[in-house]
This record gives structure tokens, C-alpha cells and sequence, in this order.
């Protein structure tokens, strides 16, 4: 489990210090405030220990600076600086460590940045992990493993990641009640279950098949979920990263997402989402019970510094600012103002 | 113009001609209401306005936010508590109204304010649902005149940051 991320002169932030929840995380913020980055960094970390280059290697890739020149990871300065990344993680028996990753503007390859912590005990007891990134893939999966492995080609690694577990065959044995509730739960939201033939993906059901290009963009991502909680990718210990879930989905669907996604930090799985959207925040609000351990993460710019600074509360309605209610709040002055205008001012 | 303790809160109308308690009890009161017929909690005068003030200030809100339910039974029920709220804050601007008429002081354009403790996005709902029941403006083709000239449904922080002139003050423990 992912205790904690520390942050110092790193791509957006100048200091930035997160304590997350073991259960759900839900990061909020206007657009450039760095949700996507603080997701993208704790991924990287549950995936070292899979990759062969280590961490620095894993964060160049999933960030994808210009050039792939890591430095261009430390926070822009008009002076040469240093920047880090530390990940706070708790293992199943309680022991804490750290993985730490620190580089100069000017360190232009991964493997000349310093990696400090226990790196060795983190690559040894792995943490599964997937990262659900805003566009989907599932519909160009065909060809495009192989092409990404053969060719330098500009997509971060989140993108071929995502279809390698996708890609994964079945666990072996019958699957556990609590999994078969949650695929039932999405079964029920796709109609339909999802099947893989060489390559490509489709949703079958009474139907027939329906292959993914031909899908709804939002319906694919539930067909994602299904697989990665059909092939055990999402079981006790792993973590979901999933950037703007609401993208291309109906909200009338967010009420069976945020249920799975209850549903699995039920059965072990850590949960950190970024989001926009009104109708994502509201529904955990309304189905968590008392025994949930959600976060919500506020990130914001101070106004006079600049800086970007979080708030974290456990209340929905305590999120604060909250960039998504602020815009509901906007259009309540602009109607005051357009119905009432000058009345009480 | 001050109102001390209205369901808990404080509100002073700096600008008011007349401000008082709508539904008042008080037999000994000039403005005693006295009817069977739904009042709104505060009735103001401005110079150029009337203002229908409705306050809830409910324990638990969720209550109202059909959106959220474990169960069909449940979902009926946040639909109809929800469905009630809009109702009962409907018909009590019409009883309001009639009262109003039959004082003959509709002579100014009315605006219907009601005071929630809802977040944002669930007020707007209830008011878009409201300005098409009450109904707003000239609904009908035949009407010569409007029942109500507007209606916005806000939390305290809304209220305060769109009309600094009366300002409102929350006493905690001092609700319904």
C-alpha cells in the first residue's frame, strides 16, 4: 500500500507532500494544478518492479519529456536546481520504505539520476498496478505493442502498459465471489462480457460480438475494468490509477463505476482517481458508508506564491476550493445577476 | 432592517423599506399571519421590489438528493423526499402570493429566494425544477403580469457573496 509521495521542485510542484488514503483517493483541481502528475509518479513506483531499468528509467518513460531528457522532469527555474520524488510505501507486515528518485536540470539520462531509499525491497515484493490513462487504447490494441516495442514512437508507457495487462490471460482456477460480483456489476452496466481474439477485443453478448472499434468510447472502458479484474490485475494489494474516469462515459453509467470502485477497495485494491467532473465526486458522496476510507485531495494554486498547494479532507462537503462545485457557482452569480441585478449589491 | 433568529439565522436588509417574520404567530403583531395557508419564513420590501424568503436548513440533506439511493424502496423515497421539498416550496410561494394579493401588495415585481443548505449543483436542480413549476415570468400568453419576477436557490455562502447588502449570519444549533 502506497502511504505517501513527497515532492520537491518536480515538474509542476515546488513542495507538495501527499498522505493518501489506503482505500480511495480522489484528486480534484482546475487543469495544470498536477493531478495527473501525482498519479502518474505513484504509478511509476508500483511498476518498477516489472521494468528492467529501475525507477528513473519507469518515470522518463511515463512522463515523456522532450527529447526524454530526464531533467526536463526538475520544476523550470531560471537557476540550475535539483529536484526529487520520494514514495512512502507500507508493506503487508508493517514495515515502511521509501523509494526516492533525485536529479539536476541538467542529468539528461535516467540512469545518471540518484535512486536512494530501498529500492532493492521494493523491486522484491512487487505491488501490482494499472494506470487507466484518459484516451482509450483497447480499440488500437492490434499491432500497436509491437510497434511501440520496435519503434520510438512519441506515447507514454502508461499506453502499452495498460494493454500488456490487459492482455494477460485468466487466472487459473474458479474466480473468488467477490470478483464475480464485481464482474457482474459491469456486465450488467455493458451488457455484455468481454472476449479477446488475437489482438483485438470484443464485447459479446446476446447479440452476438461487437468488436471495440465499433463501441462507445465509454463502454471500452468498462471493458477494460472487466478484464483487469476478470485476469486477477486487480486483486488484494494491487492499485487502480484511473485519469478522468468520466471522460467519454454517460453519467448515468458513474453510478455502477463509483460502485465497482467502492467495491474493489472492499477487497484490497488502493484507488486514486483524478477528475472533473461533478456527477464522479457527488456519487461517492452519496454511496460511501462510514467504513470507507475515501480522500479527497484539493489541489489549487495559492494566489500569491503561485505555488501549488492541496487540502485533503475526508468529507465531501469540506473540499475545499472545489474547482467542480466553484463552476455550479458561477453560473448561480451569473443568474443572480442576469434575474436580480442589481438588487442587494 | 435586522431579523434576529429566523430558523437560526440572522439577516439584516440594510436597504430594506420593511422586513419581517411572513408567517408570524404572534397574535399581538401587526403583521400576524393568522390563516390556513402556507407562508414563507420573511417578507421584504424593497424600494423597487418584493423579496419571498424561504429558509430549510436540513440535518441531513442527503435525504433530498435522489441521485443517491441503496435500493429501489430508498430511491422512491430520496425521489419523494425530494419531489416534496419542491412542492412544499412551490405552494408556499403560492399561498404567499394569494395572501400578498389579497392585501393588495403585488405592486412590485416579486423575487423568491429560498435559503438551502444544498451544494451548488443540487440547488440548481431544485431551482431550474422550480422556475418551471411556480412558473416564472409571463408563463402564460394571457397573463397581463407575472406571479414571480425570479427565483434563485442558494447556500449561505451564495446568499452572502451575491448580496452584500443583507448580509446573513448562521447561529449553529439555531435550525429546524
Amino acid at each position: 500500500m502506497l502511504e505517501k509521495i513527497k515532492f520537491e521542485k518536480f515538474t509542476a510542484f515546488e513542495k507538495m507532500e501527499v498522505e493518501f488514503s489506503p482505500g480511495i483517493n480522489i484528486f480534484v483541481g482546475e487543469n495544470g494544478t498536477g493531478k495527473t502528475h501525482i498519479l502518474k509518479a505513484a504509478y511509476a513506483a508500483c511498476d518498477i518492479a516489472k521494468s528492467k531499468g529501475g525507477f528513473a528509467e519507469k518515470i522518463n518513460n511515463v512522463f515523456y519529456p522532450s527529447g526524454k531528457q530526464i531533467g526536463r522532469l526538475v520544476k523550470r527555474s531560471s537557476v540550475s536546481s535539483n529536484g526529487s520524488l520520494e514514495i512512502i510505501r507500507k508493506l503487508d507486515h508493517g514495515k515502511k520504505i521509501a523509494l526516492r528518485l533525485s536529479l539536476s536540470n541538467h542529468t539528461t539520462k535516467p540512469e545518471k539520476a540518484k535512486i536512494s531509499g530501498s529500492p532493492k525491497a521494493w523491486t522484491e515484493s512487487s505491488m501490482e498496478a494499472a494506470y487507466i490513462p484518459v484516451k482509450d487504447m483497447m480499440a488500437n490494441a492490434p499491432g500497436f505493442r509491437s510497434l511501440y516495442k520496435e519503434r520510438e514512437i512519441h506515447f507514454e508507457e502508461i499506453y502499452v502498459d495498460i494493454l500488456d495487462k490487459a492482455f494477460l490471460p485468466a487466472l487459473k482456477g474458479p474466480t473468488d465471489g467477490q470478483r464475480k460480483k464485481l464482474l457482474e456489476l459491469l456486465q450488467n452496466a455493458m451488457d455484455g462480457k468481454v472476449v479477446i481474439k488475437k489482438e483485438e477485443f470484443f464485447l459479446r453478448n446476446k447479440q452476438g460480438e461487437l468488436e471495440f472499434t465499433l463501441l462507445a468510447e465509454g463502454l471500452r472502458k468498462l471493458g477494460l475494468l472487466w478484464v483487469l479484474i476478470q485476469n486477477g490485475t486487480l486483486l488484494k494489494g494491487s492499485a487502480l490509477f484511473w485519469d478522468e474516469p468520466e471522460t467519454n462515459l454517460n453519467p448515468k453509467l458513474m453510478k455502477a463505476i463509483v460502485s465497482i470502485l467502492l467495491e474493489l477497495q472492499h477487497i484490497g485494491v488502493q484507488i486514486f482517481l483524478s477528475t472533473h467532473d461533478y456527477v464522479i465526486l457527488k456519487e461517492f458522496d452519496l454511496q460511501m458508508q462510514a467504513d470507507d476510507r475515501i480522500f479527497f485531495h484539493s489541489l489549487f494554486r495559492n494566489e500569491e506564491s503561485g505555488e501549488i498547494e492541496k487540502a485533503t479532507t475526508s468529507n465531501y462537503l469540506d473540499i475545499s476550493p472545489n474547482a467542480i462545485d466553484d463552476t455550479f457557482g458561477s453560473f448561480v452569480d451569473r443568474e443572480i445577476e442576469r434575474s436580480m441585478g442589481r438588487l442587494g449589491k | 432592517m435586522k431579523l434576529e433568529n429566523v430558523d437560526g439565522f440572522t439577516f439584516n436588509f440594510i436597504d430594506a423599506v420593511n422586513a419581517f417574520v411572513f408567517d408570524e404567530k404572534d397574535k399581538s403583531k401587526a403583521t400576524f399571519h393568522g390563516q390556513p395557508m402556507k407562508a414563507v419564513d420573511i417578507l421584504v420590501e424593497l424600494a423597487d421590489a418584493y423579496l419571498f424568503i424561504e429558509i430549510k436548513n436540513f440535518e441531513d440533506a442527503q435525504a433530498y438528493d435522489e441521485r443517491k439511493f441503496s435500493d429501489d424502496d430508498d430511491s422512491k423515497k430520496k425521489h419523494d423526499n425530494f419531489k416534496w421539498l419542491k412542492n412544499y416550496l412551490k405552494y408556499k410561494y403560492r399561498d404567499s402570493y394569494l395572501f400578498r394579493h389579497a392585501e393588495e401588495m403585488v405592486d412590485k415585481p416579486i423575487h423568491y429566494i429560498c435559503l438551502l443548505n444544498f451544494d451548488n449543483a443540487l440547488n440548481s436542480i431544485m431551482e431550474k425544477k422550480l422556475k418551471q413549476e411556480l412558473p416564472i415570468g409571463k408563463a402564460s400568453r394571457r397573463w397581463r403580469r407575472e406571479l414571480v419576477a425570479s427565483c434563485q436557490v442558494v447556500n449561505l455562502e451564495k446568499w452572502n457573496r451575491n448580496f452584500p447588502k443583507w448580509p446573513v449570519l448562521y447561529i449553529a444549533g439555531g435550525a429546524v
